[in-house]
């Protein structure tokens, strides 16, 4: 905008000028015209030519009469010499070219010359023949007499139409300079108005710039922040009293002298002369108009501290200036470093929490193992009433102190993201079906109803985790029973198809002593449990629901509750489920088949307790047992020796588990095909699939159940075998049976499992309608029984049968039933 | 233009000459046919109390030769002839006018200040040549024009008068 002004200024003036100019120029050339005319006035090169004509005919006149007395010869010569003179004049003179110019005029002088050459040779001629030829004189000049007035009548028309030319030139011309002088006056005037109204813009502009100027000093005096001003080279030109606390320089100090010296630090000062060197050269910027950067400063006591600096430029008339804002942030800095210190402190203590917390619950849980196994060693022996009662005690608070240092793992595994989920087939129904009767007795103690049932469709197979759902649904139904008395608790399942999703949604709902309203917030928070004597009555760790709320989000549902207290509590879990294709039914049952071999087993295993308690398992079953303290002995060990199975445990010193089992595998031994099982507390999905990967065959999870350990001796032991038709009674297995529990305990477990046969068949047998499910839960359970005593076709038969139901197929249900009381028949007999 | 700038300034130098010689002596009365005759309040006489020069004299008093161009004539020619200034110092003469006369007895008046020196002469040759009657002679008062715009006035050519051959002097 100032720079189009000045232009436009500039053009007009330089319009002006030559405006101006051109008006002097014209002015100039018409001044030397009128100058000229004026000359051509005063000089009056023509105005004695009418004069000198009418002078020739004067001294025509004077001639001719003097040719009247023609004896004074010498007078008649003299007067015809002097008109002979005023002829050649008009002849000759440039004064009377114009004249000569005339047509007539031109003939009439010719007229005259003839006559003064005639008369002339007459008058030349001497005295007598002037004297005799006088006659012939006065006639020639009264021949020409006329002529001559008219040459001056001529001359008269010629010089006054000429002069009257020349005031016409004149006035024109002085017109001409008249209008010019106007045209001058005017372009003056236009000149004075223009320059009137530059001066006045230019003064008002001026005004502006003050201002401006003022303004700015006060902005930045007053400015908060440092601001420092420097030229392109460097040198500071402006330094505001923020700059100077800031700093510690005095303003009239710095003013001239290079910004590095002053305020950068002197390890920095290369860098900076570089970036002010590359900016000169090349005009690359990398701190110019890029926002805010954090740099480190230096104050007049040579003391470093961090600054934030925003650079930006500006072009004015003496170079390219730089406009330094700078803020000292000591103070942010610092502060920012105290909270980063406080947060990484708490992170530290909260992890070391974490771990502590880890750590411990895994320390405690393998000790506890050890005893629990005890426990159930010693159950086999022989026991008084009272201690056996004791037994039960130790038991049953070993499980729940299992429980909790169990919970507190999950939660601290899943906080740590560690909590894997699977994905496999489960049959919710069943699932639901046994978390009721398994709560049954709590709810006949509490006088509560308990039920189940589906609303809408049942899919009764879904793919989902079996485990952390049975985990979360007893959980849920473990607490409406306890808070419940003479009520109902009942569970519903329902499937809704939300957004081509399908969706299950579990609600339990009891009518119990509900939540007190400032707790139903924070129900699923870890350590909450309930103030009233009712909740101390039943006890917790409050970490239950807290448990519950982590599986439901690691299966990607949602858990909420609504309560009234006094009137009971609904808990309602949702989860996004797909139907799962029911898994293939195994027509035999060769697992618990009883194995008729001694197994030679190597035991890897650094725990001493889980040592004595594997070992007697094992060993209660016919196996030998070889024992190794750690991987590597381990593996030595299955490099030397045969062995028909090895259980390796996962975590040992020296040599873990998993390095051992790939050694065995890569190695030439007796023992590179034999089957290894993991024993591992970890149960993760991930974590299983790498052990597979190691070599090993199957997992057991600790603790060991003598059942699960049974299961496994069995099928590697019999893998040799040929699957042959089911033996009705395996004698031997019964013997075991018998040995390893006591005569007395066996025919008692003989009696009772009899009984339990001869009930399942009644009730197969009566009128009542059954429900499937039902049918498939007792099946399954004296099929267990059948196991241990060797009823291994009685078995088989109940498998079938369960199996059945579970798939739904009638015909082979009721061929299983009518095959049922004759395989019974046959059995039971030889049981003893 | 030099050439005539310089002939102007060797006339003014003989004109100067032939001052101090006319002073000197005495002026002889004419023997030949006279050209002018001074007549007035005059210093120096030889026929009474009148100067009646002839052609030899005139020349004698001392002549330059002024070229120039006239409005009477066709381009620039040469006019010889004795400056009025010496003729004025000659008679003595240094104030006053001068009442110069043709032969058909037209007068004009001519201030003795127009005898200046470079100024106007009495010339007697027109390109060398001595002037008739026929050609403006036999004295003709030649003011030097091209040397000057204050000589191409009307009143300096009303002045310029030809056919002279009497000067009276008026002091």
């Amino acid at each position: 905008m100032p720079a189009t002004t000045h232009m436009r200024a500039k053009s007009g003036l330089t319009l002006l000028v030559t405006a101006g100019l051109l008006v002097l120029a014209a002015i100039a050339f018409l001044a030397i015209n009128v100058d000229e005319e004026i000359t051509q006035l005063g000089s009056a090169r023509s105005d004695n030519v009418q004069w000198s004509l009418s002078q020739a005919e004067v001294e025509f006149l004077e001639y001719a009469r003097q040719l009247d007395n023609p004896t004074d010869v010498v007078q008649l010569t003299r007067r015809f010499d002097i008109f002979y003179s005023r002829v050649s004049t008009i002849e000759t003179a440039e004064v009377f070219a114009k004249l000569r110019a005339h047509n007539d005029a031109e003939e009439r002088i010719a007229e005259i010359r003839t006559f003064l050459n005639e008369s002339a040779r007459i008058i030349d001629a001497g005295e007598e023949t002037i004297l005799t030829q006088s006659q012939a004189l006065k006639d020639l000049a009264s021949d020409v007499r006329p002529v001559i007035r008219l040459l001056a009548k001529s001359g008269l028309e010629v010089f006054s139409r000429s002069s009257d030319q020349q005031r016409a030139e004149v006035a024109q011309t002085l017109t001409q300079l008249a209008v010019t002088l106007a045209a001058l006056i005017g372009a003056l005037f236009i000149g004075v108005l223009y320059l009137n109204r530059l001066n006045a813009t230019l003064a008002g502009r001026e005004r502006a710039q003050a201002q401006t100027a003022t303004r700015m000093n006060t902005v930045i005096s007053t400015s908060l922040d440092a601001v420092i001003v420097s030229d392109e080279r460097g040198r500071i030109l402006e330094f505001n009293p923020a700059a100077e606390a800031t700093f510690g320089h005095h303003c009239e100090d710095v003013i001239g002298r290079d910004i590095g010296e002053i305020i950068v630090p002197d390890h920095l000062r290369d860098a900076h002369e570089a970036g002010m060197e590359r900016m000169r050269r090349s005009g690359e910027r990398h701190v110019v108009g890029k926002g805010r950067v954090q740099l480190e400063g230096k104050r007049a006591s040579g003391q470093t501290f961090p600054v934030e600096l925003a650079l930006q430029s500006a072009k004015t008339d003496d170079g390219e200036i730089f406009i330094a804002f700078l803020r000292d942030i000591s103070k942010r800095v610092e502060n920012e470093k105290a909270l980063v210190e406080a947060r990484d402190r708490a992170l530290a203590g909260e992890k070391l929490k974490t771990d502590f917390l880890a750590t411990m619950s895994h320390e405690i849980r393998t000790p506890l193992n050890g005893l629990l196994g005890n426990l159930t060693l010693l159950r086999d022996t022989r026991l008084s009433k009272e201690q056996d009662r004791y037994l039960g005690y130790m038991e049953s608070s070993g499980r729940l102190l299992m429980s909790h240092i169990s919970d507190v793992l999950d939660i601290t595994r899943y906080d740590a993201g560690k909590l894997d989920t699977r994905s496999e087939p489960v049959h919710l129904s069943a699932l639901l079906e046994d978390i009721i009767d398994n709560q049954s007795g709590m709810a006949v103690e509490n006088e509560t109803t308990l039920d189940w049932g589906w609303d809408g469709e049942p899919m009764h197979w879904i793919v989902s985790d079996h485990d952390r759902l049975q985990h979360v649904m007893m959980n849920l139904v473990g607490n409406a029973v306890k808070f419940t008395r003479r009520g109902k608790v009942s569970v519903t399942a329902r499937v809704d198809a939300i957004d081509g999703q399908n969706q299950l949604r579990l609600d339990v709902a009891d009518t119990g002593v509900g939540i007190d309203e400032d707790l139903v917030d924070q129900v699923f928070d870890d350590f909450v449990v309930g103030e009233t004597a009712r909740n101390r009555e039943v006890g917790g760790t409050g970490l239950g629901l807290g448990i519950a709320k982590r599986f439901v989000h690691a299966l990607r549902g949602t858990i909420s509750v609504q309560s009234t207290p006094g009137a009971g509590s609904t808990f309602t879990v949702t989860l996004p489920v797909q139907a799962a294709t029911p898994p293939a039914l195994s027509a035999s049952v060769p697992d618990l088949v009883g194995t008729p071999q001694a197994l030679r087993v190597l035991l890897v295993e650094d725990n001493e307790m889980n040592r004595i308690v594997a070992r007697a398992m094992i060993e209660a079953d016919g196996h030998t047992v070889v024992e190794a303290h750690h991987g590597r002995e381990g593996a030595e060990l299955a490099e030397s020796q045969p062995f028909d199975l090895i259980f390796m445990d996962i975590n040992m010193p020296v040599m873990d588990g998993r390095e051992a089992t790939r050694h065995i595998r890569a190695q030439t031994g007796p023992c590179r095909n034999t089957p290894i099982v993991a024993l591992t507390a970890n149960a993760l999905a991930s974590d299983q699939t790498a052990l597979l990967e190691d070599g090993m065959n199957s997992i057991l999870t600790k603790p060991l159940s003598r059942d699960a350990l049974r299961r496994v001796l069995a099928e590697y032991g019999t893998e040799a075998l040929e699957e042959a038709d089911p033996m009705l009674v395996n004698l031997d297995h019964s013997a075991e049976t018998r040995q390893t529990v006591g005569e007395a305990a066996f025919a008692k477990l003989v009696a009772r499992f009899t009984q339990e046969v001869d009930d399942l068949l009644a009730w197969l047998g009566s009128s009542e309608p059954h429900d499937y499910l039902e049918v498939a839960a007792r099946s399954h359970k004296v099929a267990g029984s059948a196991a241990i005593f060797g009823a291994l076709q009685l078995q088989t038969t109940l498998k079938e049968l369960e199996n059945a139901t579970r798939s739904g197929d009638t015909s082979a249900f009721e061929h299983s039933l009518r095959k049922l009381p004759a395989v019974w028949s046959e059995t039971k007999p030889r049981l003893l | 233009m030099m050439n005539r700038l310089a002939t102007t300034v060797m006339g003014l130098a003989f004109a100067m000459l032939g001052a101090i010689t006319a002073q000197a002596e005495e002026i002889a009365a004419p023997t030949g046919a006279p050209i002018l005759t001074v007549t007035g309040d005059i210093d120096t006489t030889n026929v009474d109390d009148t100067l009646v020069l002839d052609v030899d004299r005139f020349a004698a008093l001392g002549t330059v030769t002024v070229e120039t161009s006239t409005i009477w004539t066709d381009g620039v020619n040469s006019f010889e002839g004795v400056p009025l200034a010496t003729l004025v110092d000659l008679v003595g003469a240094d104030s006053g006018r001068l009442l110069a006369s043709a032969i058909n007895d037209y007068t004009v008046e001519i201030p003795v200040s127009d005898a200046v020196e470079g100024g106007p002469i009495l010339a007697y040759r027109f390109n060398g040549e001595e002037m008739s009657v026929r050609d403006k002679g036999p004295l003709w008062i030649i003011y030097p024009y091209d040397q000057s715009a204050d000589y191409r006035t009307e009143v300096t050519y009303s002045r310029s008068i030809w056919q002279l051959d009497r000067i009276e002097v008026v002091r």
